[in-house]
């Protein structure tokens, strides 16, 4: 068993966190986040500079990472113009993949994810946005919430119900690739946000949007599961994010216990040390079972048991580093940059599946474990 | 006051707060406590709740004062904070050494900008003020209140601290993590009209601090309540997988654990002895505790609607983490209650 990563994805960290000193800084951080604005040229450069490439899902994983280590708000804004790819990389058309795939993955366009719904959150297959056949055309009626690029993606991956199937909800929902500039289609931008304010989040209403057939995501009936699936690749991305946030938190703890020993102050108090520690010591974990979940994913043998483990664990290690570095650096944090890490860091808990939810497919996939060992 | 008076004046103020806050609680924490809603609170007496009578105060007893910041607390830990600044901060420094600005501060005519920050655990900046002829100049840290009339800061030149009572500037607002409505900045003085109000600043602010047990464990337990009855209030009728939230166990259990705890806490607290020092103490370091714990799950179960302002909830959640820095020393309470419990110094390897 080897734990360390090969050289290439090491050379990706390395270029990650070049770009992440060379790009992102204090100062950019307070202000994108103060005036919720999306870092459009910070993205680009992130292009540009050669470290995104969804192709790539190991080099993704770090370089999310490294950049949220530096800002959540920014790591997550200049990596996630890809947001949904993966639905239509192992599920659309070769029609699709040329048509929508290309355009984002050299980074000129910004594609989202639309599946929560006002009044739905965890609970995807509640969903109500329905489209009808009319004309050879898909007319979409309905809403979605708390949509990641919501006013500045060109396209979306969009869940929607196509049929009622009686006791069988997450039944009968279809994925399809929504244009954002169609007839019917509105974006609001959400504003006041806890924390990643430099991230674009937007409600949309779909009235009566006119959607081609052909933009039908695989079979109709199987989003559901499409979603689903994506959702075991976005989790480990999440706990990618996580585990930057909490690593940040921690650089920041470190700097601040050199800063108090040079001062000749309480530095190494034991109290502070053990939590320091106990930072670390989460980190770590987080990390093996993030890389455990990402090899059994990109070996396209998903582990959704390890892949919840990991992002509910990986956010509950950033929520606590984040709490506990604030409380150690007091002031200088509350003034500096672990404010925003706090406000970051607990959206880790609700996106992509709130841990409550995490817990939930956990416990669910080790009882069945349980019955067929035991049968 | 007895516990009738403490129920009677609960409910006085939980009317005006439902007249006077609830509506905008998010303008406040946008724009600050404006001045008809300082005027507002002092004509209800609670502004100067503390403030001895002869100053235009109400000379309202600690726990009709607790009372009072509990229950605005629930509305706006920053509006609380406020009435705690000007109670327990203000008026304990400037004393009866300035008898006319003691009476802007009950009236709500006038208000002081305050800075803390310089004995403030974390803290890596001093504030330093130099002479320019007979003015006091230079430039304040965070404070609270940054547009205030007055200024209270402290030196660390000479070491006093100072009251200003002209040449105050807010120079630029910081709305920071927590108690965004008390308007915090940064300040520029250039003041010729100025009262030391301690030689020995840092002392002063200390004790002023440390004085806060009480005030504290108030607005923390306020702050939990708040938020807590936001998220029983939200799980009852928010549905998921069909089911209101409220009949998921994990759900149901955490928060009235929570509700249980804030109810033990505010009992404590409202008959606590205000001299016994180990009871106050441990009052705040509990209550701190359980606000961080109650606001943290109270938006977790609002989902994604409590990482949105509009839905009141994450506000809470910010000011309970601030609460824990911004008006107390955690390590130096920590050393207390240490001291407290082993009757001699303890715990400071």
């Amino acid at each position: 068993m080897d734990f360390d990563f090969p050289e290439d994805i090491v050379n990706a960290r390395k270029k990650a966190q070049e770009f992440a000193r060379k790009e992102i800084n204090s100062e950019m951080a307070k202000k994108y986040d103060r005036l919720e604005k999306f870092p459009e040229e910070l993205r680009k450069k992130a292009f540009e500079y050669g470290i995104i490439d969804y192709q790539n899902p190991w080099s993704m994983l770090v370089t999310i990472e490294e950049l949220c280590r530096a800002d959540a708000g920014l790591g997550i804004s200049a990596t996630v113009s890809l947001f949904g790819a993966e639905v239509i990389m192992l599920f659309g058309s070769d029609e699709q993949k040329q048509k929508y795939l290309s355009m984002v993955q050299n980074g000129d366009k910004i594609m989202g994810l639309a599946v929560t719904e006002p009044g739905g959150g965890s609970d995807v297959a509640g969903i109500t946005t329905r489209a009808v056949e009319k004309d050879g055309k898909y007319i979409v009626n309905g809403a979605k919430m708390f949509i990641t690029n919501g006013t500045i993606a060109d396209f979306f991956v969009m869940l929607i119900r196509t049929e009622e199937v009686e006791g069988k909800r997450h039944h009968g929902l279809s994925a399809f690739i929504v244009d954002s500039d169609l007839p019917g289609f509105t974006k609001n931008k959400l504003s006041g946000k806890l924390g990643v304010r430099a991230t674009n989040t937007a409600e949309l209403i779909l009235d009566n949007v006119p959607v081609p057939k052909e933009n039908l995501i695989g079979e109709p009936g199987k989003g559901f599961y499409y979603i689903m699936t994506f959702f075991n690749i976005s989790r480990a991305y999440v706990a990618a994010q996580a585990i930057g946030i909490a690593q940040g938190a921690l650089d920041r703890i470190l700097e601040h216990l050199n800063r108090l020993t040079k001062e000749g102050k309480t530095a190494l108090a034991e109290e502070v040390q053990f939590l320091a520690s106990d930072i670390a010591t989460r980190i770590e974990a987080s990390r093996l079972l993030a890389y455990k979940a990402a090899s059994y994913l990109f070996q396209f043998r998903p582990n959704p048991t390890l892949t919840s483990m990991a992002k509910a664990y990986a956010s509950e290690t950033a929520t606590f580093a984040a709490e506990k570095a604030l409380e150690i650096t007091g002031y200088s944090g509350i003034t500096g940059d672990l404010e925003r890490f706090f406000r970051d860091s607990k959206i880790m808990e609700i996106w992509e599946g709130t841990s409550e939810i995490e817990k939930l497919i956990i416990a669910r996939n080790l009882l069945k474990e349980y019955a067929e060992v035991n049968q | 006051m007895s516990m009738e008076e403490q129920d009677l004046l609960r409910s006085a103020v939980k009317e005006f707060a439902q007249k006077s806050i609830q509506d905008k609680a998010l303008k406040i924490e946008h724009e600050g406590v404006d001045k008809a809603l300082l005027q507002s609170l002092a004509s209800q007496g609670f502004l100067g709740a503390r403030i001895p009578e002869k100053y235009g105060g109400s000379g309202i007893d600690l726990h009709g004062y607790l009372t009072i910041v509990n229950e605005l607390a629930t509305f706006s830990p920053s509006v609380a904070a406020l009435v705690m600044l000007v109670n327990s901060v203000h008026a304990p420094l400037i004393g009866d050494s300035e008898p006319e600005v003691m009476k802007k501060l009950a009236s709500g005519e006038a208000t002081v900008s305050t800075s803390l920050s310089d004995v403030l655990e974390g803290n890596f900046s001093a504030t330093s003020l130099k002479k320019n002829g007979s003015n006091l100049k230079g430039a304040v840290n965070l404070s609270s209140l940054y547009r205030g009339e007055y200024a209270i800061a402290l030196n660390r030149d000479d070491g006093h601290l100072y009251l200003f009572k002209d040449g105050v500037k807010g120079v630029e607002e910081d709305s920071g993590l927590s108690f965004r409505g008390l308007s915090n900045g940064s300040l520029e003085i250039d003041s010729s009209d100025y009262t030391v109000l301690s030689e020995k600043g840092e002392d002063a602010l200390k004790a002023v601090v440390d004085n806060l047990d009480l005030e504290v464990a108030a607005l923390a337990l306020g702050t939990a309540k708040g938020a807590l009855d936001k998220a029983i209030d939200y799980v009852k009728v928010r549905k998921t997988f069909e089911r209101p939230l409220k009949d998921y166990g994990p759900v149901a259990s955490a928060l009235s654990r929570h509700m249980a705890e804030y109810l033990a806490l505010s009992s404590y607290l409202e008959s606590v002895d205000e001299n016994d020092s180990r009871a106050k103490l441990t009052l705040k370091v509990l209550s701190v505790d359980l606000a961080k714990r109650a606001t943290k799950a109270a938006l977790q179960y609002h989902g994604g609607y409590g990482y949105i302002e509009d839905t009141g909830v994450e506000k809470f959640y910010r000011d309970a983490m601030g609460l824990s820095i911004l008006f107390q020393r955690p390590h130096h309470d920590s050393m207390r209650l240490s001291k407290e419990i082993f009757g001699e110094k303890s715990g400071y390897l």
